[in-house]
């Protein structure tokens, strides 16, 4: 069953729902925070937000928008990992946390197999830029690496050699870049993989770059790894109810969006946001702000907060405890994920059905 | 509920009605006449227009590549105007809410999203479920999918590649199948430039052709209602009237829908080596009565195209403006999005607009000849009111022409073309033969038995206007639409086949999804319970 709290005091879901709807319905401007949740836990959020007049904000923004900014000011090229296993003939890995970020990635990829798709049928090449300390290593397939500190200048440079330009570095970088630009001009569908830090938005714009330009001749494209607790899917979610991804405030009545205002963090440290509503369904992730706001919560039984919210309530995990619908790195879509241990822990979407009942109408 | 329309200038070509009369509605259906009876709510509609609901079949409203567009592009639709309490989100432009709130309001109760790869369609229908008012349905995109080209090429049998079209469809809970530039998405993969119908797909070794053939007999083999939906190769291409003509041969008097025409009625003629070929080609339509056709109507404003014939998508993304573009190498097709600008003083983009206008015009049959925008691509859904003025005003159209750059205009036969559409043709176009194309038996008429999606128009000289804000609109005999302003939401269907089929190929696919892929094919459902509703589908028959 749910377990509940009021000030650290065990409560029923329905007292807790409806002390969730006092605090967040006095603010002046609550804010959705986290929104670690499956669509429909989306779904139910931004709806909340909107009758709220509130903002909503992801707890892994800051990496979404690395890519999501370059993608609205320069374009974007990428793939899919099913097309990635099946035709690359050449993987351009940018990064040491790729297989920490997605733990499968290798298995999934099959880099060491030969793509079943390409016309020539030959073992794959495998670049990795900046492998990490640990270095790159596969077992059944040679790996080319490149150390860099300074992935701006080694993307920079990869660019210009790639095209055929001048670069000014030692000579043994400039070996290693030759050969490097002269695998990436002569496959036949290239795939770079990034993900997490490693990688921010002038290094992805650059990157897309050298892809870009490599599509003059050759077929290449992209694979951002994306982040956990079903970022991409909050941002599809967001993207066809309001036009706009997370970051997004209805303080107006209607839907602004605002990288830097509707950050939630900022807005809470600041004092402009005056209530928040904590969702973490994916883990057991607690709120990274310092300033000591009234905090409603949806977590796992297990969250550490720094100080007790005024309500909090547990909830399941989606595709563990009920079925859901969610991005899924494995595919790059949104797929449907069956409970695998179904349980009588609510949804996100189950719990702010509930808030959403003391605030008249249903969100 | 008993509800009378009275004394309404009924429009209904099915019935072959256009006269002043009643209209009865009892709960969501349309009854006969009910003398004797009080009606619950009666709406006095003299000198008003009486039409069925009107069904748009081919405008993207949802997916994974009309959602990268929004995302895309947050700069190109800012919000000002708070909605109100009742209408969350109706008023954020671009959104699912808003997609609803304005198609309403403008008298439209069913639209087709025409382009779902399989593997995207648990998206488009969550974002289907997020639509308010209107029915919908997709159309399943297949032909750029290994599995079905791997059938092809191995020479299994037409009842293989039904199977699989059947369970594919099915899964993607479609209303019918589509074929984007089919092959050109994987030849593209193997850096293809060009891909025309005769055009081999490397690794496959099939044709466009060939393709579309397979396909268009997995339709008919399946008693899918709808005929296979196809853009064709060489799109937005100078001179690629040829490619539309050889199709429409190709297609071998089977039926063949062939969508967003205007985008292959271009010539090569002329200083600058482009021209209208509009007229050439609508000859040929009005030769092929195996062959429906939709416009596709370019209007000048900003707009994006959003495709998945990525292979024309990566080619149009040097005319993108502003200068940004996605390119996605999906499953099977991907997708691009290139925003666009359509200029009234740029040569091509008169011609375009032109060439939309004479496809209208000349193709002879109001029944074979679809109103679209292939919404975003040539024009925004919204601009669907001026085109109606357009098509049914030469005075109007003169005006237009006049402001067009005369050296674009002499490139084209439309000053010459005198016809105006009147209410009836335009019920037929917008109306009956949408619902027969799609095999709706139960909406684009307004006889006995029929669904009561009815649109109430106040006319006037203004005829943008009288399509813009439509005076009442009924969906399912719940009036949603009063003087053109939703007044509250309500849900639709998502409408679909079920074609019946051998399921020993489901067992094949779940083998080929976990060893090529290496992930479950049930990742892929659309499972019902996730959407937002329940009962989201209603399911169409197939036969025909």
């Amino acid at each position: 069953m749910n377990e509940a709290r009021i000030n650290g005091k065990p409560a029923l879901l329905a007292a807790a729902a409806e002390r969730a709807a006092e605090i967040l319905s006095h603010a002046r401007m609550p804010v959705i925070a986290g929104l670690g949740t499956d669509v429909a836990g989306a779904r139910a959020s931004i709806l909340l937000a909107e009758r709220l007049r509130g903002a909503y904000d992801h707890m892994y923004s800051a990496r979404v928008f690395a890519d999501l900014d370059v993608m609205r000011q320069a374009g974007l090229m990428f793939t899919t990992p099913n097309e990635a296993r099946l035709r690359a003939d050449v993987f351009l890995f940018i990064g040491k946390d790729l297989t920490k970020i997605w733990p499968a990635m290798l298995e999934r990829l099959s880099p060491t197999e030969i793509p079943p798709f390409d016309l020539a049928r030959e073992k794959r090449k495998l670049l990795w830029i900046a492998p990490g300390r640990g270095g790159a290593k596969l077992e059944g397939l040679a790996i080319k690496s490149l150390d860099s500190s300074n992935l701006h200048a080694t993307l920079a440079a990869l660019r210009a050699r790639a095209a055929g330009r001048p670069v000014n570095c030692a000579k043994r970088m400039l070996r290693k870049l030759n050969e490097f630009a002269e695998v990436l001009k002569n496959a036949r569908f290239g795939v770079a993989v990034w993900g997490g830090d490693s990688l921010d938005s002038l290094s992805i714009e650059m990157l897309h770059g050298l892809i870009r330009d490599l599509n003059r001749t050759t077929r290449f494209s992209g694979l951002p790894l994306g982040n956990d607790s079903n970022a991409s899917g909050v941002v599809q979610t967001s993207g066809w109810m309001t036009g706009f991804p997370m970051r997004t405030s209805f303080g107006r009545g209607f839907p602004e969006h605002d990288t830097w205002r509707f950050d939630a963090t900022r807005m809470i440290e600041s004092g402009e946001a005056d209530a928040a509503l904590w969702i973490s369904a994916y883990c057991a992730e607690a709120p990274q702000w310092k300033k000591n706001i009234p905090l409603v919560a949806l977590a796992p039984p297990q969250t550490a907060f720094a100080q007790e919210p005024e309500v909090c309530i547990e909830i399941g995990c989606p595709g563990i405890d009920h079925d859901a619908a969610e991005f899924a790195r494995e595919t790059g879509s949104i797929v449907s994920r069956k409970a695998a241990h179904p349980s009588q822990a609510s949804s996100v979407e189950a719990v702010i059905g509930e808030i959403a009942k003391h605030l008249g109408g249903d969100a | 509920m008993l509800i009378l329309l009275k004394g309404g200038r009924i429009v209904d070509p099915v019935n072959e009605r256009d006269e002043i009369g009643d209209l009865w509605i009892e709960n969501d259906h349309i009854v006969a006449a009910q003398p004797g009876r009080l009606a619950d709510e009666v709406h006095d509609v003299s000198g008003k227009i009486v039409m069925a609901g009107a069904i748009d079949i081919h405008s993207h409203i949802a997916g994974g590549n009309v959602n990268t567009a929004r995302l895309l592009l947050p700069e190109k639709h800012q919000n000002h105007l708070p909605n109100p309490p009742a209408l969350p989100l109706c008023t954020a432009k671009w959104s699912t809410f808003e997609t609803g709130t304005i198609y309403a309001s403008m008298g439209f109760t069913t639209v087709i999203e025409p382009a779902i790869v399989p593997h995207q369609a648990l998206q488009a229908h969550l974002e289907l479920s997020d639509i308010p008012i209107i029915d919908k349905g997709t159309l399943t995109v297949l032909g750029n999918d290994d599995f079905l080209l791997s059938l092809l090429r191995d020479g299994e049998g037409p009842a293989a590649v039904a199977d699989y079209v059947a369970s594919t469809v099915g899964a993607s809970n479609g209303l019918g199948v589509k074929c984007i530039n089919a092959g050109g998405a994987t030849a593209f993969k193997y850096n293809a430039r060009t891909f025309s119908l005769d055009d081999v797909v490397p690794f496959y070794g099939l044709t466009s052709r060939r393709i579309v053939e397979a396909m268009q007999r997995a339709v008919e083999d399946l008693k899918i209602p709808h005929p296979l939906h196809l853009h064709a190769n060489n799109l937005g291409i100078p001179g690629n009237v040829a490619t539309a003509i050889a199709t429409i041969g190709a297609a071998r008097g089977e039926r063949l829908h062939f969508a967003h025409l205007q985008f292959y009625s271009y010539g090569s003629e002329g200083e600058k080596g482009f021209s209208s070929a509009a007229a050439e080609l609508a000859a040929a339509v009005n030769a092929a009565p195996n062959v429906t056709v939709d416009v596709g109507q370019v209007m000048f404003r900003q707009t994006v195209t959003i495709s998945a014939d990525v292979l024309r998508q990566f080619n149009g993304a040097e005319t993108a403006r502003p200068k940004k573009s996605v390119i996605h190498d999906g499953d099977g097709n991907g997708g691009g999005i290139v925003p666009y600008l359509y200029r009234e003083y740029d040569f091509v983009n008169a011609i375009q607009w032109a060439c939309g206008l004479e496809l209208f015009m000349l193709i002879d049959d109001p029944w074979r000849v679809f109103f679209t925008t292939d919404h975003p691509n040539g024009a925004p859904f919204t601009t669907y009111p001026e085109i109606f003025a357009l098509i049914m005003s030469s005075d109007v159209r003169a005006e237009a022409i006049a402001r067009l750059p005369q050296d674009a205009v002499a490139m084209t036969t439309l000053p010459s073309i005198a016809r105006e559409y009147n209410l009836n043709e335009i019920a037929i176009m917008t109306r009956a033969a949408p619902a027969k194309l799609l095999g709706l038996k139960d909406r684009g008429h307004l006889g006995e038995g029929g669904l009561a999606d009815v649109a109430v128009y106040s006319p006037g000289r203004d005829l943008a206007k009288m399509f813009r804000f439509a005076h009442l609109v009924f969906k399912d005999g719940d009036l949603v639409v009063r003087d053109g302003r939703v007044t509250h939401y309500r849900w639709g269907k998502a409408l679909k086949v079920n074609p019946g089929y051998d399921k020993a190929i489901d067992r094949r696919l779940a083998g080929y999804y976990d060893h090529h892929f290496g992930v479950s094919r049930d990742l892929f459902a659309v499972t019902e319970n996730l959407l937002p509703r329940a009962g989201a589908f209603r399911e169409v028959a197939c036969a025909r």
